[in-house]
């Protein structure tokens, strides 16, 4: 799936995929904190969407 | 081609003789030379009429689907792309083993009869196509993988070069080319679903694209929602498509499909191995992204 929309020429950075657990809470903290680090590192997504 | 013909119906007719079965799945001539349709044969009298010709490019492994909730035993003729859609629908119990008599084709590459049709117009009235369809050029399984009677010699695989080349050279460009490339060739699809139809490993009888209630994939013709259509389908096929390349074939704007299928084929290829989908017939095996395992790669979500 990543590699797919990697191929159609969606960034991969905006598209993440992480194992975790419901247990493991900080986990879950760091990954989203990355992730929202590196999609606003990205900007505004103008792909996969009409209204541009 | 007339001999195939020949041994075709000779098999068909001695089927029916001794009672095997109750319907034989090949081709029919239609009006014009290049219009080859799928045909059923009911009786010993239909088997006349099934023809086997440079335009037989039809996949009929698809028409089984319309007899999987019967009981009919059924004789099909098949290529070697076809018999790969057999395995397919094998494989998802889609059909069962016993009722299938098959006769296998070795394919000598056939011609395009889209590409016919479109000589077809105009004055000159041509009813030939220009060389084998570009399906038959990529073939790289021409003989039956799955056959209980095979009619003539094997072919070698006529796909040349390095394999994926499309693939690759898209995959050397920058994410934002990509995307400017396929936001292009999206916006044409006219969302007929003739991809779907006529593809052997899109056999589910409750289909996504179809569903109103909710509508899980917007219906509109605009490049968004084109593209969610192909990522979804395409997505579904990791990993089953027999890369017959029909959905190209069939599509009437030329989308290069089969691109997509084949960057999934590769990297189903690199991440879980294996032999690639329908090539060969492990009774009770399933596509690698049909089970959980354990060991499944992470990488591939």
């Amino acid at each position: 799936m990543k590699s797919l929309m990697e191929f159609i020429g969606i960034e991969p950075e905006r598209y993440q995929v992480a194992w975790i657990s419901g247990a493991e809470g900080i986990k879950f903290q760091e990954t989203m904190a990355k992730l929202v680090k590196d999609v606003k590192q990205m900007g505004p997504n103008r792909k996969l969407r009409d209204a541009q | 081609m007339k001999e195939i013909t020949e041994k075709t119906q000779t098999i068909a007719a001695r089927l029916f003789d001794e009672g095997k079965i109750d319907i034989f799945i090949a081709w029919e001539q239609g009006e014009l030379d290049f219009q080859v349709k799928s045909y059923v044969a009911r009786s010993k009298e239909d088997v006349k009429k099934i023809i086997f010709s440079e335009y037989a490019i039809y996949n009929v492994a698809n028409s089984l689907l319309k007899f999987r909730d019967g009981h009919e035993r059924i004789g099909i003729a098949v290529k070697g792309c076809d018999s790969r859609g057999i395995v397919r629908l094998l494989e998802d119990l889609q059909i069962k083993r016993e009722r299938l008599y098959i006769v296998g084709i070795p394919c000598p590459g056939l011609k395009d009869p889209l590409a016919a049709a479109r000589n077809y117009g105009g004055f000159s009235k041509k009813t030939e196509s220009d060389g084998l369809a570009r399906k038959c050029l990529e073939c790289v399984q021409p003989n039956p993988v799955i056959y209980d009677e095979i009619i003539g010699p094997a072919q070698s695989p006529r796909q040349q070069g390095e394999r994926f080349a499309r693939v690759k050279e898209l995959e050397q460009m920058s994410p934002d080319q990509r995307y400017e490339f396929w936001e292009q060739t999206l916006s044409a699809c006219i969302r007929c679903y003739a991809c779907r139809q006529v593809c052997v490993a899109c056999d589910c009888r409750t289909c996504i694209f179809d569903e109103m209630k909710p509508q899980w994939v917007g219906r509109e013709n605009s490049t968004t929602d084109n593209m969610m259509y192909h990522l979804v389908k395409h997505a579904h096929m990791a990993g089953r498509c027999i890369e017959c390349g029909e959905c190209e074939r069939v599509c009437p704007v030329n989308i290069p499909l089969m691109l997509l299928n084949q960057k999934l084929i590769k990297d189903v290829g690199a991440f879980f191995g294996g032999p690639e989908a329908g090539l060969q017939y492990v009774e009770g095996a399933k596509p690698p992204l049909s089970v959980y395992r354990l060991d499944d790669p992470d990488s591939f979500l």
